[in-house]
């Protein structure tokens, strides 16, 4: 079965909320967002996946969590939990209330979190529905958000 | 090194409510210092060590001003540090306090938390921020994306329940209800004199679905602070001794959060075996519990992981009016800080003591004897939060 094409959609303009945090352990990460890549952390050793960044749990590690890295990853998952937000704390967005945040349970394993994006429906149990990684570009900005999508019920 | 026999002891206690518009957060941490050690009938020469109780997970990362309360009152301490880890502050502190006492290096510690997140909260809403914009923590995950606020993730506690065990929003809100209606016997609480019904809470506004308004806690200006000693020093003093029967703490980090399940249960498990165990109680003993209560679910994850009721359960123990006056456990009894204010921890902290002491006037538990206080917070895990959680036994006896 062939993949899905990943949603993307490109914002221009400046970002007027609060920016992401990408610092020396997460910006790998990012980087593989700009790409339209989902990486997690992945043992070498052993193949257990992680997010964020960890040593290994499953044997001894090196320094440093040696021969672990950034691995791409199916970008597919099942939503965990999810929330609508109906008040907007934050200035930047009060025009996107309602929106539902979800954690989101990667096929991997590692639990990841961010907004569903496209056509989700309100009022109706979103836990258990499959959903997939979404890139959400600002090029003004120079990163690229992660989203998640609920493919079509048809 | 075998732990001391005699239990340690608050022998003070100071508690500062209300609004506090024009007051720094420093002159309250050092009223409620000075009322507790009144209270214990002590002179500020006394006491030897100050804790600074911070919600620093929370609260941001560092000291949001120098010139702390120790000095400004004049206390003559050895040392004085910050700790705390959003609303675990009461707990941690006498479990920190403890080693300074049993030591010898301490007679007497004031252990101190001070909030002025209710006026911080009135001036950032001029610039179009809702609640707490200045206690959201710089490198949190989902900022960026939209998870901004505890409401934002603690309502996944909530949202996984409901979905794994059936629990309803008109369950959390019979938490809502009862915490109020202690509230409204408790002339400190915010909410004093409001009491409200399922149809209130399930009226007020959808702030972060599942969570209503009426499910989310206050924001609030205030300080609590009391005084730890030795029970040998605290029979002398003013008031009853309170003992600190027992403690022992647990965080998700260790297991829970790697199997998924921080969202429908709380690190109780070790926590519980620890306090219960050095206390010599069970849970039958417990006359009141002051469970952290940053919002309903936790309650309700405390009341199954504590068991008085079992795992997902919880829901219809609430409905029954388990926890109000007259309830089969009473918790947060005096409002909590759904509906009486919020000082993390030390709220209930301050709730127990005054209910083992028989200082709880119209809400006073007949014959309180064992008092379980609980505490939660902290940023260890990602995604999700409050890894830590406190269990504290108080009781008016030594075991």
């Amino acid at each position: 079965m062939k993949e899905p094409t990943a949603r993307v959609d490109v914002v221009a303009g400046p970002w007027n909320k609060p920016r992401p945090s990408i610092d020396d352990d997460s910006r790998e990460f990012w980087d593989g967002l700009r790409e339209h890549r989902l990486l997690l952390w992945r043992c070498g050793e052993c193949g257990a996946w992680y997010w964020p960044k960890a040593y290994c749990r499953e044997h001894p590690v090196g320094p440093y969590a040696e021969g672990m890295g950034w691995t791409e990853a199916s970008g597919l998952g099942t939503v965990f939990a999810v929330n609508w937000h109906h008040w907007a704390f934050h200035p930047g967005f009060a025009d996107e209330v309602p929106y539902a945040y979800a954690i989101v349970e990667l096929d991997e394993g590692p639990l990841i979190s961010s907004t569903l994006v496209g056509d989700v429906p309100y009022g109706v149990p979103l836990v258990g529905r499959r959903c997939s990684i979404a890139y959400e570009d600002h090029p003004d900005e120079g990163f690229t958000l992660p989203r998640f999508t609920l493919p079509s019920e048809s | 090194m075998s732990r001391r026999n005699d239990p340690l002891a608050v022998v003070g206690l100071g508690v500062v409510a209300g609004p506090q518009p024009g007051v720094s957060q420093r002159m309250m941490a050092a009223e409620a210092a000075r009322l507790a050690i009144e209270d214990a009938g002590l002179r500020r020469d006394d006491v030897d060590g100050a804790i600074d109780l911070r919600r620093t997970g929370g609260g941001g990362d560092r000291a949001n001003y120098s010139d702390a309360f120790p000095r400004v009152l004049g206390l003559p301490v050895n040392f004085y540090f910050q700790l705390g880890r959003g609303g675990a502050l009461a707990g941690l502190g006498a479990a920190v306090a403890a080693s300074f006492l049993d030591r010898g290096l301490a007679s007497y510690v004031v252990l101190v938390g001070a909030v002025d997140d209710w006026s911080r909260a009135q001036r950032s809403k001029k610039e179009g921020h809702r609640g707490m914009a200045h206690a959201e923590k710089e490198g949190y995950w989902g900022k960026a994306l939209g998870d901004l606020r505890a409401v934002s993730h603690h309502s996944w506690m909530a949202a996984r329940h409901m979905a794994v065990y059936g629990t309803t929003s008109e369950q959390l809100g019979a938490i809502s209800v009862q915490q109020r209606q202690w509230a409204c016997r408790h002339p400190d609480a915010k909410m004093h004199g409001r009491p409200i019904t399922i149809e209130d809470h399930q009226n007020s506004p959808l702030v972060v679905e599942p969570y209503h308004l009426l499910d989310i806690s206050l924001i609030s200006d205030g300080a609590v602070g009391y005084v730890l000693t030795t029970a040998d020093r605290a029979r002398d003093l003013a008031k009853t001794p309170v003992y600190v029967a027992g403690q022992g703490f647990g965080e998700v980090a260790a297991e829970l959060w790697w199997n998924k399940e921080n969202f429908t249960h709380m690190a109780v498990a070790p926590a519980k075996e620890k306090a219960f165990g050095q206390a010599g109680v069970g849970l039958g003993d417990i006359d009141c519990a002051q469970l952290y209560d940053c919002f309903t679910a936790e309650v309700l994850f405390q009341l199954e992981d504590y068991g008085w009721c079992g795992k997902g359960e919880g829901g219809a123990f609430v409905a029954g009016g388990a926890i109000g006056p007259g309830g089969r456990i009473p918790v947060n009894t005096g409002g909590g800080l759904l509906s009486g204010y919020h000082l993390g921890d030390l709220t209930g902290w301050a709730e127990a003591v005054r209910q083992l002491r028989g200082e709880a006037g119209d809400r006073q538990i007949d014959g309180c004897e064992v008092a379980l206080s609980t505490g939660h917070g902290g940023e260890l895990v990602s995604p999700g939060m409050c890894s830590i959680h406190t269990s504290t036994v108080l009781t008016t006896e030594v075991a």
